[in-house]
């Protein structure tokens, strides 16, 4: 299992992390990086509401924020954790509590030095309340124990991985005290020209065009980050990032930034190639949920007979180009600790699906079967087609569908805050670790009216509730994946909502841009290594 | 001359009113709301949290109230605070307009030159080859879809042969000097600015010809021939300048919508205005930045509609207010 659980490894990764001085991919260091030059980079959405969003907000801020922001420790494309600004997180033998050694001369980019004091701020000013929501409700204290030595105590056992995921995670940026402190944190102006530990400092925001990063000379690693500059421009139209490659004005663009059907003739010359690693620990997947408040839908049957009727290989090579696989069970194929096979899977079975309905009480009245409201969330392009698709596919079992595919604000708000759909077709990015992101969407108490990406469906089993209550505390780690493993065969079989298939996102990147897609989200990681060879 | 400045400006208010309430309601009667969309994207769940938020974004308050609040604050001539973007509208406004303004006046210039030229000459050779050629170009010009040429353009200048940059307003991460930096602008406005000044000259060349043969048949022209000028001066001295009415009408009407931006030219060309701003700000329902971009695009309405008036008095001394 990739030794994750080894709880001396940070010690040893971070040993070897110094001694090379390039922590991560292997592969790519057989010629020595050189300094310098300028980075440009992009992605596939747009420009971010504010260069940091203290609560999230979605991948836009996310990537801006990450070259600022550095975390405790970070997760590898081989899932194993490597220390960033901690050196080591042990816990203690009853796992309540854990003692984070940071590094040393660490300094923010005001020069200011970076401590412990900051790190029980972020704890219990930042991270609990704001960043990782009911993840860290067990946190209980956090204290300095000395200048570089931080002690967690929490209610309740916490599992290793799973705590280790949270500092990892989206919500484990380290922000500075002396900046924050006293302040409202999420309306800070700050956020907008972000100060913090990492590789890049902000230089200028133009506001509808770029970002521009200037070198952190005195950043921990002396020999990080290996760019001059970093920019991050914003193209809305994935053509013109396409043009962009082209013409050698753009270098590297994570999460789909150009047409998939463009991806064979940009890469064909070798000059610019597609990288689909990076990207375990923020697993996009395109759901199809059954609103179980509609009388239709609590019959099991009905929504395991829907699931059959979806042929989502069709899905995977017509609506994303083959930009997806579809998914097996309730976890992305990509998660490599917790994904299993041993799962009820749906395959396309039309006339199973017709047989199913007709056993659970729906059959055939006068050419239909039952009515039902489709709604399509329309923030993706694809979401569009795949709403059409499943339309088409549940009229041919002869049931009367009504879709329709409203914008971003109106999609939050019919599913998940007035639950005004029967079916719904919606996405969400998991981490490798299952709390709260997946499993908020099984869970009862998932269920917060008005409260995005999470159970809006209304299921609601209390073996469910159980299983994830035992995630929750599970210590040992074998113990832990076979929980979730039991959790992922419940989800399949119960079928409240499941993902109809993976999507597998796509860096694209000249081929002299060197060292990145080294971690399980490299949209996320502060490319200090990244390199270019010019 | 006075009043019809007076009369213009004394406009503005009621407009500015009419386009607040009338806006503000709108937005209202979107499903989803900023809160809504905040909330979703931050994943914040904590009921303490959320009202903590309502609070900050005021819409804890019934709408009547939220509508009275802003109104009161725009005849302080404070446009609020977008808390999406963590800054004041009017600064998050004033940091985009000069590219907005930029491109919009150069496209703006581009289709005067154009579309005037085309205009005068088809209906000077009217019904000859130029003719046609000109009147199939605008027919192309106009119904092409913008984004559609944007991206042709940018293929055949930008990718084949290289003459501009494939989009920005700028070269990002060279220091430049001021001269240095307009060239570079001016570099990167060549295609955005065609592409949307073609549209708008080929309006500009069908309007033009069909005024000018308007033009061309009354007695003063005759006479003016008759007298013995020239050719070229009956044409630019006397036909043209009768002719520019109607153009001086769609001028004032395309310059009042400049502060809009264009969505798509910005999206193809990644051009850093205020059309792309104010897109994202009507999906995300953040209302106080659509009002502020619309309050200050009715105040240029209401500028650029008295500017015309003036200008028709300009061309044509029979205008006199009345």
């Amino acid at each position: 299992m990739n030794g994750f659980s080894r709880r001396d490894f940070l010690v040893t990764a971070g040993a070897t992390a110094l001694a090379s001085g390039v922590p991560g991919w292997a592969g790519a260091a057989t010629t020595a990086p050189k300094r310098g030059g300028t980075l440009i980079s992009t992605w596939g959405g747009f420009e971010p509401q504010s260069l940091f969003v203290p609560a999230g907000g979605g991948s836009s801020p996310y990537f801006t924020s990450t070259k600022v922001h550095e975390r405790l420790i970070r997760l590898n494309v081989d899932l194993q954790f490597e220390p960033v600004l901690a050196l080591d997180i042990k816990p203690a033998a009853d796992f309540r509590s854990y003692t984070i050694k940071l590094r040393e001369n660490v300094t923010w980019h005001d020069g200011a030095p970076f401590t412990a004091d900051d790190i029980v701020f972020n704890a219990m000013e930042y991270w609990k309340p704001i960043a990782a929501g009911v993840t860290l409700d067990t946190l209980e204290s956090a204290e300095a124990i000395d200048p570089l030595t931080v002690l967690l105590k929490f209610k309740v056992p916490v599992p290793e991985f799973f705590f280790k995921s949270v500092l990892a995670g989206k919500a484990g940026l380290v922000i500075p005290k002396h900046i924050y402190a006293g302040s409202n944190i999420i309306t800070n102006p700050v956020n907008n020209t972000p100060i913090g530990t990492g590789p890049f400092k902000v230089k200028e925001w133009v506001r509808g065009s770029h970002v521009e990063y200037l070198r952190h000379d005195k950043y921990w690693n002396p020999e990080l980050p290996y760019l001059d500059r970093l920019v991050i421009r914003w193209w809305r139209d994935p053509a013109s990032r396409s043009a962009a490659f082209e013409a050698g004005q753009l270098d590297i663009g994570t999460f789909n930034p150009i047409p998939m059907p463009e991806i064979a003739r940009l890469t064909a010359g070798g000059k610019i190639v597609a990288e689909s690693k990076g990207y375990s620990n923020s697993a996009w997947v395109a759901t199809v949920e059954f609103n179980q408040r509609r009388e239709i839908f609590k019959q099991r049957e009905v929504r395991q007979a829907l699931m059959h009727a979806i042929d989502r290989q069709f899905i995977s090579d017509t609506i994303f180009f083959g930009g997806a696989h579809p998914s097996i069970g309730a976890i992305h194929s990509s998660n490599t600790i917790f994904f299993t096979k041993d799962v009820q899977d749906y395959p396309f079975d039309v006339k199973k699906a017709a047989a199913m309905l007709d056993a659970a009480g729906y059959p055939v009245k006068s050419g239909s079967r039952f009515k039902l409201s489709l709604v399509s969330a329309g923030w993706f392009e694809e979401n569009v087609k795949m709403g059409q698709y499943v339309k088409q596919a549940f009229e041919d079992l002869d049931i009367t569908v009504e879709l329709s595919v409203p914008d971003r604000a109106t999609s939050l708000k019919r599913i998940y805050t007035d639950y005004d759909y029967d079916v719904a077709i919606s996405n969400n990015a998991g981490g490798i670790e299952m709390i709260p992101q997946t499993t908020q969407y099984y869970t009862t108490d998932g269920i917060v009216k008005g409260a995005a990406f999470r159970n809006a469906t209304g299921y609601s089993n209390p073996k469910m509730d159980e299983l994830v209550a035992r995630m929750a505390t599970e210590t040992d780690e074998p113990k832990r994946i076979a929980l979730v493993q039991d959790f992922d065969r419940l989800a399949s079989t119960d079928a409240p909502l499941l993902p109809m298939v993976d999507l597998e996102p796509v860096t694209i990147a000249r081929a002299d841009v060197r060292n990145h897609s080294t971690t399980a989200d490299f949209m996320g990681e502060s490319w200090a290594e990244v390199w270019l060879d010019r | 001359m006075r009043r019809i400045i007076v009369r213009r400006l004394a406009q503005i208010i009621p407009l500015i009113f009419a386009v607040i309430v009338m806006n503000f309601l709108l937005i209202h009667l979107a499903p989803g709301s900023l809160f809504d969309v905040m909330t979703s994207e931050q994943q914040i769940t904590d009921p303490a949290m959320l009202d903590q938020l309502r609070h900050t974004y005021g819409v804890d308050q019934p709408t009547s109230v939220q509508l009275a609040k802003y109104i009161w604050s725009v005849m302080r001539l404070d446009l609020g605070y977008s808390y999406r973007q963590n800054a004041p509208v009017l600064d998050v406004i004033l940091q985009q307009l000069p590219a907005t303004m930029i491109l919009m006046l150069a496209s703006t210039a581009i289709a005067l030159l154009v579309g005037v030229t085309a205009g005068v000459l088809a209906s000077v050779k009217v019904n000859t080859i130029w003719d046609n050629l000109i009147s199939l170009g605008a027919v192309f010009f106009f119904a092409a879809p913008s984004f559609w040429l944007g991206i042709m353009m940018t293929v055949l200048f930008a990718v084949k042969l290289g003459w501009f940059p494939v989009g920005g307003m700028r070269t990002i991460g060279v220091d430049q000097t001021t001269i240095g930096d307009a060239l570079d602008v001016m570099n990167h406005l060549v295609l955005p600015a065609t592409a949307l000044g073609l549209f708008y000259a080929a309006t500009y060349a069908r309007v033009m010809r069909a005024s000018m043969l308007e033009v061309f048949r009354l007695d003063f022209v005759r006479t003016a021939r008759a007298k013995g000028l020239s050719p070229a001066r009956v044409v630019l001295a006397h036909v043209m300048r009768n002719a520019l009415l109607p153009i001086v009408t769609l001028l004032g009407l395309q310059l009042g919508t400049m502060l809009g931006g264009s969505v798509v030219i910005e999206a193809v060309f990644s051009w850093p205005g205020i059309g792309s701003l104010l897109f994202d700000s009507v999906m995300s329902r953040n209302f106080p930045m659509v009002l502020g971009v619309l309050v200050l695009g009715s105040l240029l309405v209401a500028v650029c509609n008295a500017v015309v008036d003036l200008l028709y008095m300009r061309l044509d001394p029979r205008i006199r207010a009345r």
